[in-house]
């Protein structure tokens, strides 16, 4: 480890060979420890090459753990990567691409990796079983949140999060394509150049940085080159055809809903800059794709099946082809002294290649009694010892495999010196994808695991991943896949490619585990779950797989049972002496590796959560020092602090004062504006609105008042008439486009035959409000000779469109706030400079922006009903406004606004309410009881909805909803508000406080 | 007071500063995406009114030498010895059932006034020169930029000039339509959003497009 650290060659690396670039010397840390390693390799490779063989502890047990495999597969190498806010947890260090700077630290252990204090919960394993915990910490019940569980959770659990914000970005993007390939070793490849070459647009995703799959890490030949070689051939073809698209780093993660052409949607995660230690400038760290592909091939290879046998999760033990792909693509020997256990043809290559490499086979324990002699051959070739019938039973070692024990065909126990061993039980083929859409696997006896079943729509599916072990299997089938997909797509000139390629045997016997084992034999490694825990599930009657899985944790967690799934279930086909088949398998569901949270959320992050809107004036407001509010999307000023104002309460009273002595401006463009045109418009209203429209003066504005088809009150505002056969309906902002939608529902839907056209123009026309007696004064001199606004010319409620210094303008005299007011419009782009002009021709009489806030003390003030009064719950008469309602005409919610509980007069209805001690603060929510009575549901009389500090009264007022409220004016009664400020004494008034006759209104 | 005209803000001003920088090795790698605000296009929605469509359809084709588009077209004015010069930079893009906006080169809003007076009996017209904020969309790495944003598929065999879609750009509600390709042979777009939200598309075409190249955004010339 030394000359590592120095620089020099580690000592498990291969002096050549390997897909790994040896110019590239990259200086990592692990556990605080420097190392080196090369451009290509994995933590992991560089780990091995570095003879580190203990990347971590175990979940339950805290055993030690090396890695298992080479692949997205992997149970045991988890790491955490980096540090401070970019730490991230569960990295598998087998698919961690190596680079300079990089910092990794094992998990789940305390103090260090090679002394972990948890490790004594394998003394107590006996008691540690499947559903221990369970079992275990039932009583107290309390005990279990505050005590058991947080105890738990720490000493189990995969690693810890940094706790602090992401520093780095995450992007969504979408994507299409006539054809998906998923995997990019042969049968991808093969697929991706068939379909490639018709023209038709390819998406070619691969997981790992270097496409080619198998061929990286196995020795083929096609034609007359290497397997590697020609996967770099075919990579350059396809990078040469304009329409592939070709994406390394990129899981396709899941499959998910079709349309009706067949086109599929897939999700995919492209690892950005995962391989760098800080991303370039505007480079997210990761994308997430949606795909959308007419046609998809499933080439996503197979994962390798370890034996379960005694001691199997001792670091040194690994999957047989893993080791072929450290010796052949990073050229590291995982050990010295390597052996294997196999069940099938396929194993033998690991010692075959060892071999070739110059490391030598101890032996070659092989399951299977009769081997073909030209396996036999090869290992006399390689002088490896051979053990046919035989098994391994234990594997022993502290900290790494030391030695292994064989029982020999003919029952002798034998010992044998190993560091490493090698173990192949067959091929998985990696079918999650084909399952995400209800797939269902179906069992192949041929090669012995679950295969593909019915695929879902086109998709199709080539090589390993279809059960198709063999390399010449894998390119046919791809590239007739690749074919087929394209013409499917309309690429019917597609020709499948062809390859020679060497022949391969691929036997096996299924051995799933060792039955004679006697030392804890580890089925899944990364929960813990041993071959003793599945016969616990069996004797105590969790017997389903998915049962199984829900008791032991067999198949959860970060790998979701890659490794381990189909030995749990053989496991429990034996024991309760049923066939796999009948056993089933567990569904495996989206996703099919892990996806940050972060990648889904993408750049709608913080303020960026939702998109904002912003009115034409609002660089003005802020540039006043407004507080800003949000309403809905909408940002809007709430209120124009002064110099020297302490509080809120204060610049609202100040604001509310100045309107009402002098005049105001307020910004209202966020309300609903709703352009109603055609013939039938007027007719229109009358069945939307509780009041008549038809009858509304050209040049008239109305207040009106509309209900949800159940009788309750949906949304108010004015209504303008513009022409005959043109009005503008506004609405609440919080309501726009809701009332949007039910507008076009009715003349879509419930009367189409209306000539009546819908158009928003909300976005167009910057309003402002202009209140208080010196408004027309105000606008007097900013219109000039543009229009009359003389009281006789246009009074209360009246509305014009006129030019106004070469724009459009529109003008309505409406108040919401009780004084003699007036809103005025322009097209938006103007909105900046016509407030500016507002303000400057308000100079000479004090005028003050007001906000939201001073705009809802004054409603209050003048007993208008609000959001808070128009809470979906209330119909026109509880709002006092039932006398709106037109008995000569039908119109939305008339019916059932008749229905016997909304007609009840004992609702709770509209009211002012005062406090009795006049220097008391009323809160909204509080709810009214008589004095005296209990505060229980029964008593409960209503409650506040809305209050404010009226500046003009100097005290407190509310409205309110109070059964039988109008009626008991006068009555003092009780405002319960246990969770603020207390009980108040108040007195019921009329909601109208402040210049009750209107007067001021008129002018 | 003196009656000075009003000085107009267009919907984009003042954001080209808040494209997401230095963009230092964007600036390197070129100019991926250029944006233009069309601040002054002339917009209007076009609403056909009952039993209109004939009427509108030949009036449309009469007075503009445009095709009324059935579906998600658009259809530019061809200008002839009968229109004259009143067809000049007008198109109509389909938007919806019986719906279209209307768009005018530099048409303001004079643009909707003169619909009205064209078709006015035959359609519902709404001025919206100020409701959508335009930006003309170009460059070499725009379709890799709106990928981040759209879930249409703008590929050159799909989306071809003259389509329409109205869809949702980074939660803003988006209408997008592809012009004829710029004299490049390369295609240009233009994208409609409410006015209101033209800050948080900024943003997000902005960071969507710094990955490839400065993001560009230009006055119309």
């Amino acid at each position: 480890m030394s000359a590592s650290r120095n620089g020099a060659a580690p000592r498990n690396r291969l002096p050549k060979q390997g897909l790994i670039d040896r110019s590239q010397v990259l200086s990592f840390l692990f556990d605080g420890r420097r190392y080196t390693g090369f451009g290509g390799d994995t933590l992991a490779s560089a780990l091995l090459a570095a003879g580190v063989k203990l990347m971590g502890r175990s979940f339950k047990y805290h055993r030690p753990r090396g890695v298992l495999t080479a692949g997205p597969e992997e149970p045991n190498a988890l790491v955490e990567l980096r540090s401070g806010a970019r730490r991230e947890a569960n990295t598998k260090a087998t698919v961690a691409e190596l680079f300079d700077g990089l910092e990794a630290r094992s998990q789940n252990r305390w103090p260090t990796l090679a002394f972990d204090v948890g490790a004594v919960n394998s003394l107590f394993s006996p008691i540690f079983v499947a559903g221990f915990y369970y079992k275990t910490f039932m009583w107290p019940a309390a005990f279990w949140e505050k005590l058991y569980e947080p105890v738990i959770r720490r000493a189990a659990g995969l690693g810890a999060a940094s706790m602090q914000a992401d520093p780095d970005t995450y992007e969504k993007a979408h994507a299409f394509c006539d054809v998906l390939i998923i995997g990019a070793g042969p049968a991808g490849l093969a697929a991706a150049l068939a379909a490639g070459r018709s023209g038709a647009r390819v998406i070619l995703c691969d997981e790992d940085f270097l496409l080619g799959g198998r061929l990286n890490g196995d020795r083929h030949e096609i034609d007359d080159s290497s397997g590697r070689d020609w996967a770099r051939r075919i990579e350059a073809e396809l990078r040469s055809l304009p329409e592939v698209r070709i994406w390394s780093r990129t899981t396709v993660f899941g499959a998910y809903d079709d349309g009706l052409s067949g086109t599929r949607t897939f999700g995919a995660l492209e690892r950005v800059a995962d391989h760098l230690a800080v991303p370039r400038a505007h480079q997210p760290r990761q994308r997430l794709w949606k795909i959308m592909a007419k046609r998809a091939v499933l080439a996503a290879g197979a994962i390798e099946r370890p034996i379960v046998f005694g001691g199997n999760d001792r670091p040194g033990v690994m999957m047989a082809s893993a080791v072929r792909t450290y010796v052949n693509r990073f050229a590291v020997v995982p050990g010295q002294r390597v052996a294997l256990f196999t069940a099938g043809d396929d194993g033998w290559k690991t010692a075959i290649d060892l071999a070739d490499a110059g490391v030598p086979v101890q032996a070659i324990v092989d399951a299977r009694r009769d081997i073909t002699p030209q396996l036999l051959d090869a290992a006399k070739r390689i002088q490896a010892r051979v053990f046919s019938g035989a098994q391994v039973v234990d594997a022993h070692g502290s900290h790494g495999l030391e030695h292994i024990a064989i029982r020999e065909n003919n029952g002798r126990l034998t010992r044998l010196a190993a560091d490493t061993l090698a173990v192949s039980g067959g091929w998985n083929p990696n079918l999650a994808l084909s399952t995400h859409v209800g797939g269902r696997p179906g069992w192949s006896d041929a090669v012995a695991a679950f295969v593909p079943g019915d695929m879902p729509r086109g998709m199709s599916v080539a090589g390993a991943a279809g059960g198709s072990f063999a390399l010449a299997a894998a390119l046919r089938e791809g590239a007739a896949a690749g074919a087929d997909a394209a013409a499917a797509a309309g690429f019917s000139n597609a020709t499948p490619p062809r390859w020679r390629t060497d022949d391969e045997a691929t036997a096996l016997t299924p051995l799933w585990f060792v039955a004679e084992s006697k030392a804890k034999s580890f089925v899944d490694l990364q929960n813990d779950v041993t071959r003793e825990d599945v016969a616990l599930a069996a004797r105590e009657g969790y017997r389903s797989v998915e049962l199984l899985k829900r008791y032991t944790t067999l198949g959860m967690a970060t790998d979701q049972g890659k490794t381990s799934n189909l030995n749990g279930h053989a496991i429990m086909a034996a024991l309760t002496e049923r066939a796999i088949p009948e056993v089933g398998t567990t569904t495996s569901r989206p996703p099919y590796t892990p996806v940050a949270i972060a990648a889904f959320a993408g750049p709608h992050r913080g303020k960026h959560f939702k998109p904002t809107r912003l009115t034409a004036g609002h660089g003005w407001a802020h540039e006043r020092g407004a507080t800003f509010v949000e309403t809905g999307q909408w940002l809007r000023a709430q209120w124009f602090a002064a110099p020297g104002e302490t509080n809120w309460l204060e610049t609202v009273s100040r604001e509310v004062k100045a309107v009402r002595g002098s005049v105001g401006v307020c910004d209202v463009s966020t309300l609903g504006k709703i352009d109603i045109q055609g013939v039938d418009c007027g007719a229109f209203l009358d069945r939307v609105y509780v009041n008549l429209f038809s009858t509304l003066g050209v040049g008239r504005v109305r207040y009106g008042l509309m209900l949800r088809e159940d009788g309750c009150v949906m949304d108010d505002g004015t209504t303008a008439r513009l022409a005959a056969h043109h009005y503008v309906m506004s609405t609440t902002t919080a309501n726009a486009a809701k009332v949007m939608q039910h507008l076009e529902h009715a003349r879509q839907v419930l009367w189409p035959d209306l000539d009546v056209q819908l158009v928003s123009i909300t976005e167009q026309w910057a309003q402002y409000a202009i209140a208080g007696p010196n408004s027309r004064r105000l606008l007097e001199r900013l219109l000039g000779s543009a229009a009359d606004i003389s009281n006789t010319a246009f009074p209360y409620l009246a509305c014009a469109e006129f030019s106004w210094r070469g724009i459009p303008a529109r003008l309505f005299r409406i108040s919401f706030s009780g004084e003699m007011a007036y809103e005025l419009a322009v097209p938006a782009r103007y909105g900046d400079a016509v407030i500016r002009a507002i303000m400057a021709a308000g100079d000479e009489f004090g005028i003050v922006p007001y906000g939201t806030e001073a705009l809802g003390v004054m409603r209050i003030e003048k007993g208008h009903v609000a959001g808070n009064e128009l809470n979906g719950t209330t119909t026109a008469a509880d709002l006092g406004l039932g006398k709106m309602m037109s008995k000569k005409k039908d119109f939305i919610g008339r019916v059932l606004a008749g229905r016997p509980g909304l007609a009840d007069p004992d609702r709770p209805s509209i009211v002012g309410v005062i406090p009795v001690d006049k220097s008391a603060r009323l809160y909204a929510g509080a709810h009214f009881l008589t004095s005296g009575a209990d505060a229980t549901l029964e008593n409960d009389q209503g409650y506040i909805t809305s209050v404010a500090f009226s500046p003009m009264l100097g005290v407190w007022v509310g409205l309110g909803l109070l059964t039988r409220g109008p009626q008991r004016l006068g009555e003092r009664i009780r405002a319960h508000s246990p969770i603020r400020g207390g009980d108040v004494d108040v007195e019921i008034v009329s909601p109208v406080f402040f210049d009750p006759q209107g007067a001021r209104l008129h002018g | 007071m003196a009656d000075q005209e009003f000085t107009p803000r267009a919907a984009f001003a003042g954001l080209a500063d808040l494209a997401p920088g230095p963009a230092s090795f964007a600036r390197d790698a070129g100019v991926g995406v250029i944006a233009t605000d069309r601040d002054g296009l002339g917009l209007a929605t076009v609403a056909l009114r009952k039993g209109q469509r004939e009427s509108l359809t030949q009036c449309v084709r009469e007075r503009y030498g445009i095709e009324l588009p059935q579906g998600p077209h658009r259809a530019a004015a061809r200008i002839t010895a009968v229109n004259g010069a009143a067809a000049a930079g007008i198109a109509f893009i389909g938007t919806g059932p019986e719906v279209w906006l209307a768009t005018q080169e530099k048409g303001g809003n004079d643009f909707a006034k003169s619909l009205e007076r064209e078709i006015g009996g035959m359609a519902s017209v709404s001025d919206q020169s100020d409701g959508y904020a335009v930006l003309r969309l170009a460059g070499p790495k725009l379709r890799d930029t709106l990928a981040k944003l759209i879930l249409i598929d703008v590929h050159p065999r799909v989306f071809k000039p003259g389509d329409v879609a109205s869809t949702v750009a980074a939660h803003v509600g988006a209408t997008l339509w592809r012009l004829p390709d710029g004299p490049d042979g390369a295609p240009v777009f233009e994208i409609a959003v409410f006015r209101s939200l033209a800050a948080s598309f900024w943003h997000a075409l902005a960071e969507s497009g710094a990955e490839f190249g400065l993001l560009e955004l230009r006055a119309l010339a």
